[in-house]
């Protein structure tokens, strides 16, 4: 699974680093960041919990 | 007999009565499935309920703009940073504000907000009944917003008193004349005290939330002391009453629901998504205004420049477009995109100190009095625009 972000759209709800915080960072000013698009097979739920519940629609997710 | 609510005939919704504040989600309901597009029956504004319209309504603030015309409604005397002015202004205060407010820092004030919570419910818990609003829901957010922006907390009971002179003012029902005089003299006070505080934070540098105002850049520029009293004045205004409704709505829900209480209290795990949960059925906050800055078309209905929109969060956050069987109550909802705290660029600067003493207040509440009712006899009373339970009378049993 492929995580995206997109940061003209995110306005720092924090969901997803709350729900998924292995997957999704929160930066200085509390607006999500990732390390690598790529999610590993054990965190995936956590994508998919950040991406349904982030207001703003800025997360999408692609499976392979 | 009393009108349905919004009227069937005129497609006018009423949004300042008290039936409404209590019991809104029928409300939403009917509008929702009707009229995509009502009309408030105090001003006669459109009233846009929809999720989709919503939410789009909010990210577009050049066509849905929050500088009102009408800024001295509520004692200030300027424009309120950043809630009163557009992007990209605004995004430019958001930039400095943002990080005093992450999640992060938050975090700092738990241990904190934990031991005054556990203060509180000090003074009532033997007693077996308290009025939940002035023994808690009241003085819980002034305490937190005290840490906050580190003032004293001897500064506790001016504080309930100028910020109730400007939200609440205490004048006989319809003396719109004796309210707005309340407002601005409990709005010179609370300018006068921000502005002491200010000088002495000025003379003698502290690393507190005006120290590090006073310390902030906007491309190279300082604030100025004025800027500096405009949001300390819109901290105080949206940082308390907020909260306290949310804490009465939360409360009087998991009275009057048992069974749901019982699973927060065998599994406190749950209390986070409880506040989610309970923020979209509940939704304290249940609108926000906007003025029309183009002419435009939505569901075949004219909206012309100028006019003042209302955006019906709450009713958005019952929509089933977007939310799985929105009428169920469930702490464990796998998608929830509620919009209480707003959305795009407003996105309310405090949700995570929100989240922070929502969460801290269930957890402690119920830690201590995991049993509790309404009085019986007795039914709570909800205040109209901001949804504050000002009557919650709760009773408990002492013997353990
Ligand atoms: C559960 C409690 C709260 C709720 C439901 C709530 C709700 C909201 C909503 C709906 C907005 C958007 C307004 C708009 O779009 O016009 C907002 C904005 C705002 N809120 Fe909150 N709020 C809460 C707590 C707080 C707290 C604790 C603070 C600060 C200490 C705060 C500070 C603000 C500020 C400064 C704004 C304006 C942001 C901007 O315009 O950029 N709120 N809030
Ligand atoms: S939930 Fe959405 S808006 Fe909020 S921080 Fe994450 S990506 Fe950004």
């Amino acid at each position: 699974m492929k995580v995206l972000v997109d940061s003209a759209l995110c306005v720092g709800h924090g969901r997803c680093y709350v729900l998924g915080p292995e997957v999704f960072r929160e930066d200085e000013r509390g607006r999500c960041w990732i390390d690598s698009h790529q999610v590993p097979r054990e965190l995936e739920d956590q994508a998919r919990l950040g991406e349904a519940n982030c207001p703003e629609n800025a997360i999408r997710l692609e499976t392979q | 007999m009393t009108v349905e609510n919004p009227n069937p005939e005129t497609g006018e919704i009423n949004l300042v009565d008290r039936e409404f504040a209590a019991a809104p989600q029928p409300v939403y309901r009917r509008v929702l499935s009707r009229c995509p597009i009502a009309r408030s029956s105090f001003g006669a504004g459109p009233v846009l309920s929809r999720y989709e319209d919503v939410i789009w309504a909010l990210r577009h603030p050049e066509i849905f703009s929050s500088e009102m015309e009408v800024q001295m409604a509520l004692g200030t005397e300027r424009p309120m940073i950043p809630q009163q002015i557009d992007p990209p202004a605004q995004t430019r205060y958001r930039k400095i504000l943002d990080p005093r407010f992450s999640r992060r820092r938050m975090a700092e004030l738990i241990p904190q907000l934990r031991s005054q919570a556990n203060a509180l419910i000090d003074r009532f818990i033997d007693a077996g009944e308290c009025e939940f609003d002035g023994a808690f829901a009241i003085p819980l957010p002034c305490t937190a917003f005290l840490s906050l922006m580190g003032l004293p907390q001897k500064d506790l009971d001016l504080f309930l008193e100028l910020k109730n002179g400007i939200i609440r003012p205490q004048v006989d029902p319809g003396d719109v004349e004796g309210a707005t005089r309340v407002r601005s003299t409990s709005g010179k006070r609370i300018y006068a005290y921000f502005e002491a505080v200010i000088d002495e934070r000025a003379a003698q540098p502290r690393d507190d939330m005006i120290g590090y105002l006073l310390g902030a850049e906007i491309d190279g520029n300082k604030l100025s002391h004025t800027e500096i009293l405009d949001i300390c004045f819109l901290l105080l205004l949206a940082g308390l009453d907020t909260v306290t409704s949310t804490l009465g709505c939360n409360i009087a829900y998991l009275a009057a629901n048992p069974e749901h209480r019982r699973r927060l209290v065998a599994d406190p795990t749950l209390i986070p998504g409880a506040v989610e949960e309970l923020l979209r059925w509940e939704t304290p906050v249940t609108c926000v205004p906007r003025v029309i800055k183009q002419d435009l078309t939505l569901h075949d209905v004219a909206i012309k420049k100028g006019e003042v929109v209302t955006l019906l969060l709450g009713a958005s956050n019952l929509d089933e477009s977007e939310f799985v069987d929105p009428e169920r109550i469930d702490f464990e909802r796998k998608r929830n995109r509620h919009i209480a705290f707003g959305a795009g660029a407003h996105r309310c600067l405090g949700s995570h100190l929100a989240r922070m003493e929502l969460e801290v207040a269930l957890e402690e509440w119920h830690r201590r009095i995991p049993e509790y009712r309404i009085k019986p006899g007795e039914t709570p009373r909800y205040s109209p625009g901001i949804r504050e339970v000002q009557y919650l009378p709760l009773v408990w049993n002492t013997q353990r």
